[in-house]
């Protein structure tokens, strides 16, 4: 067995076990294994190796495994997604759909500007950027192909709007961020709040720009006239209502009624008796939430079950501690290393998805970020925002191929990626814009 | 034969459909739990964890399910450029390390659970609980994920398939 004891990672120095174990997890994800797999089989031949080779360290895999997901600041994900799923089956985004659809008259490109008013109103609701671009793209692209618009003009603003449920409150992947690195989960959702609607201001504006310049791209159309007592009452009765959902999460949290982890839960309690009470709420709606949430969240779960062990053995490695000192050791302006920090992700968000790229970099961006002085708040939501841009860029972007799925036959992702790439311009300019004025994110969470 | 197949598509189901219960169950019991508190009485000491139990219990239920239906995230941007005969031994390659990583957890936490029992070992959270609540249902979990990974070895099914399906997850 002395060949064996060769093996071991001990000793190692810092720069070999990083690329050693960042490799491993790389090389098996190109191989298609499954992200929670590449990290389980990772964790047990790196705990394994920097464990002189012994066997009995898989007996600590399982058990940090099951200590570290078993966590009560991740039970909001979960009730997140289900909310986000019941506001869906119920059919009550529809009716808000259908309430902004009257407001908008005989607008140029008034479909691409009722993607990004229903899309930030659905993000308060919803908390799944994933659900947010399904619901848009399923809605909205074969209205809008009927009615004329390209696919540019179709596609890049469903797919601009669907992310901002990633930054705006309540956000299923910011509590996931907040609990894994150990941030106010409330401070973090609050913060997403005024730089989401500066956001979608961005986005209105690009609308109009790309209107500007090529106006037959969303052709005007005759609408139906509407009054204005038929739309006070639309608004009244399908917008409105909406408020109490909202109410229900960040009011709670506010008035500290619960904690934000208990407020996802609030807001699951929020959509079903907005549901009842307008009489959509059936059996079948619950039980199709239901069981996406076990599809959707059961999947995040899984990987985080392995990632979490996978931060542990970095550090245990030594590779988490000699990469921020090495990282910190160069004489240059921290913004330089947030630039490096922003190329990072997005070049991983290239071919990673949200969760697994977040939950790899979190462990090492985070502790930097801390040593460099950046409110983790901030960083945060710096994070959450680039991530949403990973989500658009191809091969595989996640968002791409949501759309892909729910876009018109024969579409490609070369025009789903080219139709995405004016609001990756937009999510450039809201990070340069908090870059210049943190208090935009700080200023709310500074308040509680 | 059939009727054991059967029998194990049942037991998939089942556990999917358990999740399913287990998380509508953390619902309840978080709303509960604010509720109480709100009338001014005090919340049941043990429904925290409970709440926190049921996310690995939740996981580990649905895990063999995900399996079955490709519904753990994977990336195929690398293994779409490569050639058919190519992809075919790299998705083998894949199905053989999910299979030996599932088989060592298995193994592993069967370990484990039966230590948590024999020396009856306590998870120290709010409330002391022993250990194995918590690990009993790895083990189990693991075999059918193992299973499954079998399957799609053996060729009965292939795991890359079409991505827009992923629209259906949501």
């Amino acid at each position: 067995m002395e060949w064996l004891s060769a093996l071991t990672f001990s000793g190692m120095e810092w720069y070999w076990a990083f690329a050693l174990l960042l490799g491993m997890i790389m090389f098996m994800m190109a191989l298609g294994v499954p992200v929670a797999f590449a990290f389980l089989t990772t964790n047990i031949v790196g705990w394994i190796g920097f464990n002189g080779f012994n066997l009995d360290a898989i007996l600590q895999v399982v058990e940090n495994s099951t200590v570290l997901i078993t966590r009560f600041t991740l039970a909001p994900v979960p009730m997140f997604i289900m909310m986000g799923s019941l506001f869906f089956h119920t059919g009550l985004a529809i009716r808000v759909f259908d309430g902004l659809d009257a407001l908008f008259g005989r607008l140029p490109g008034r479909l691409c500007f009722l993607t990004v008013a229903g899309g930030s109103i659905f993000s308060t609701l919803t908390g799944s950027s994933m659900a947010n671009t399904a619901m848009l793209g399923s809605l909205m692209v074969p209205e809008m192909q009927r009615r004329g618009y390209n696919r540019q003009m179709s596609m890049g603003p469903i797919l601009g709007t669907g992310g901002l449920a990633m930054i705006i409150p309540p956000s299923a992947l910011g509590v996931l961020l907040a609990s894994v690195a150990s941030i106010a989960v409330g401070r973090l959702l609050i913060a997403g709040l005024l730089p989401g609607f500066t956001l979608a201001a961005l986005y209105a504006g690009m609308i109009g720009l790309q209107l500007w310049m090529n106006p037959g791209s969303a052709p005007p159309y005759d609408v139906a006239p509407t009054s204005t007592g038929q739309k006070l009452k639309l608004v009244m009765t399908n917008i409105l209502p909406m408020g109490f959902v909202v109410f229900m999460v960040i009011g709670f949290i506010i008035f500290g009624w619960a904690t934000p982890t208990e407020a996802a839960a609030i807001g699951v309690l929020g959509v079903m008796i907005l549901a009842a009470a307008f009489r959509v709420l059936t059996r079948r709606a619950i039980v199709t939430s239901v069981d996406s949430t076990v599809r959707v969240a059961a999947m995040v779960f899984f990987i985080l079950m392995n990632s979490t062990v996978f931060s542990q053995l970095l550090a245990f490695s030594g590779a988490s501690a000699g990469m921020l000192e090495w990282a910190t050791s160069f004489e240059v302006n921290r913004l330089i290393v947030l630039l490096v920090m922003f190329g990072v992700l997005l070049m991983l968000g290239m071919f990673m998805d949200a969760t697994s790229m977040m939950l790899i970099t979190v462990p090492i961006f985070f502790p930097l970020a801390n040593q460099l002085g950046f409110d983790l708040v901030w960083f945060g939501l710096f994070v959450l925002i680039t991530i949403e841009m990973a989500g658009t860029t191809p091969p595989f972007g996640l968002l791409l191929y949501v759309m892909m799925g729910v876009a018109p036959k024969g579409t490609t992702l070369f025009q789903v990626a080219k139709a995405a790439f004016p609001f990756l311009i937009c999510d450039t300019i809201l990070i340069l814009i908090l870059v210049a004025f943190p208090e935009l994110a700080l200023w709310l969470p500074s308040l509680m | 034969m059939q009727v054991i197949a059967r029998a194990y598509d049942w037991l998939i189901n089942t556990m999917r459909v358990l999740a399913g219960v287990v998380i509508f169950a953390v619902f309840i019991l978080i709303v509960s739990d604010v509720l109480i508190r709100l009338a001014g009485l005090q919340p049941w000491i043990y429904s925290t964890i409970i709440v926190e139990y049921s996310l690995l219990w939740f996981a580990m239920l649905a895990a063999p399910y995900l399996t079955r239906i490709k519904g753990h995230v994977f990336i195929d941007a690398v293994t779409a450029m490569l050639s058919v005969r190519l992809r075919w031994y790299v998705e083998k390659l894949a199905y053989i390390i999910c299979i030996t990583a599932s088989v060592v957890f298995a193994w592993y936490s069967w370990d484990l659970l039966i230590e948590a029992i024999t020396d009856g070992l306590i998870d120290v959270r709010a409330e002391e609980i022993p250990l194995w609540y918590l690990l009993a249902p790895m083990p189990c979990c693991f075999v059918l994920v193992t299973v499954e990974f079998l399957r799609y070895l053996l060729g009965f099914d292939t795991m890359y398939g079409d991505r827009t399906d992923v629209r259906d997850n949501v």
